[in-house]
């Protein structure tokens, strides 16, 4: 009798998640340029590129966190993998609690770390985006020093890119220990191109390993 | 209920690569239809991880049937079982303790993980230290889980030898075993392929027709060939590691 099993599947169901957070500005001055507008179609560059990479699709988990409003933070959707993340439609107006947002995003990393260490699913560092192009209407200074603290302790990598001349770079800058970038002009299709690059490097890095980047200078405004 | 167990053991790549032994060790006895089973994965960091390996899932067997044969188990209720595999797991943790001490070597030495289980068909209880999986999957597919637990980067893990062993000891209850049911123990090296993506269960293209070609095979014979699958060269893509695996069918 042999003692070859037949038609036994050998994969591995193991690729672990890189989640991402994208915490957005939706204030009022979003409008301005439609800005809002060329953001929409960023997130769906990012859903095409994320999606035509097999293992960013399988293994990218997205949160999107809009601040805006009377100081609301919103979640547009639940955590979603890549293949199957739909964009959502942002739309701007009121003020930039910015705070709240980041706080939120922490959080919301925090609570998913948990959940998919409870179910055995193991998960890369944590990538949070920030993009605005104003400064915070609320309180602000103990959320940038946790975030700070929080990538310190290698808990999260955090990217804060201002928007325009009106971003407060010094504010940004105090989210993440690498400082802000400013998007140059208005790339955000460029932008979501390299964060999907990102992404995909990130869910092929080996266990443990650092991920290096690729370079910013598709979208990052170069300082003179 | 009789159980039909099949285990099988492949030394991974990494261990083939470098001349050295299998870290994992596995054993199990079925005593009175108890199906007692462990595998153990010894840390690659530790000196002696394959000794403790071995003297784990031999030793808390030994224990377990001691206590099936005296009648202990069997007057045990679910809400007993924590508190009888703590006692177990830490009688087996001194006895290591004073071998380490012998050889003036530190428990830490011997430092691996621990996945068992002890099942008869008016339930039991799987009980885990760290990574690894343990299932039992009923005949509708439901499963009851063991999943691993590690630290906050993927490539720790906690041992049976930890100081805090206690605060990692879970335990498990299983209701009760139905016949058609399938009871799987493995190490870390074989969950990737073994277990779904959401680790909700077995991997069904995998396990499905691993068990349907058990069904028909004599407990050496389904060993033997278990045994290919776990050292196939497409697992070699997938992990580096030990790959470890327990199936018992309840008939």
């Amino acid at each position: 009798m042999s003692t070859i099993i037949p038609d036994v599947a050998l994969i591995d169901n193991s690729d672990e998640r890189a989640p991402l957070v994208l915490v957005l500005d939706c204030s009022g001055s979003m409008q301005d340029d439609d800005k809002i507008g060329l953001l929409n179609d960023g997130l769906k560059t990012l859903a095409t590129e994320l999606k035509n990479d097999p293992i960013a699709a399988r293994c990218g988990r997205v949160l999107v966190i809009s601040f805006g409003g009377d100081n609301d933070v919103e979640l547009m959707g639940d955590w979603t993998d890549a293949m199957d993340f739909e964009p959502p439609e942002l739309r701007a107006g009121g003020l930039t609690p910015m705070g709240a947002a980041m706080r939120c995003a922490l959080d919301e990393i925090e609570s998913q770390k948990s959940q998919m260490r409870s179910a055995g699913v193991s998960y890369k560092r944590p990538i949070v985006m920030l993009l605005s192009d104003g400064e915070p209407t609320d309180e602000w200074q103990q959320v940038a020093a946790d975030c700070k603290a929080a990538e310190s302790a290698h808990k999260v990598n955090i990217m804060a890119i201002g928007i325009g001349n009106e971003a407060n770079r010094s504010i940004l800058g105090a989210f993440s220990n690498k400082g802000a970038l400013n998007l140059q002009g208005l790339k955000f299709k460029e932008l979501f191109i390299w964060l999907s690059r990102s992404i995909q490097a990130v869910s092929r890095a080996a266990n443990g390993g650092t991920v290096q980047l690729n370079p910013v200078d598709s979208w990052a405004q170069i300082n003179t | 209920m009789k159980w039909k167990v099949f285990f099988a053991s492949a030394t991974g790549k990494y261990h083939l690569d470098g001349n050295a032994p299998c870290q994992d060790f596995g054993h199990y006895v079925v005593a009175d239809d108890v199906l007692i089973g462990v595998v153990c994965d010894g840390a690659g960091s530790a000196r002696e991880g394959q000794a403790g390996a071995e003297f784990f899932a031999r030793r808390v067997i030994e224990l377990l049937t001691d206590a099936v044969k005296s009648g202990k188990f069997a007057d045990l209720s679910e809400a007993d079982y924590s508190a009888f595999i703590a006692e177990v797991v830490g009688a087996a943790r001194s006895e290591l303790e004073e071998t380490a001490l012998a050889r003036e070597l530190t428990p830490r030495d011997f430092a691996c993980t621990l996945v068992g289980c002890i099942a008869s068909r008016h339930g039991g209880c799987f009980f885990h230290i760290g990574d690894g999986f343990a299932i039992y999957m009923k005949d509708d597919g439901d499963s009851v889980l063991s999943r691993p637990e590690n630290g906050e980067h993927a490539d720790e893990t906690y041992f049976a030898t930890d100081p805090a062993w206690r605060e990692h000891l879970r335990v498990t209850a299983i209701a009760e075993i139905r016949q058609g049911g399938l009871i799987g123990l493995m190490t870390d090296g074989t969950s990737p392929f073994a277990v779904n993506r959401p680790k909700t269960g077995f991997y069904r293209p995998f396990i499905d027709p691993v068990v349907n070609f058990l069904r028909n095979a004599t407990e050496e014979h389904g060993s033997e060939a278990l045994k290919n699958v776990l050292a196939d060269e497409k697992t070699y893509q997938i992990t580096p590691d030990d790959k470890t695996l327990l199936l018992a069918l309840a008939n």
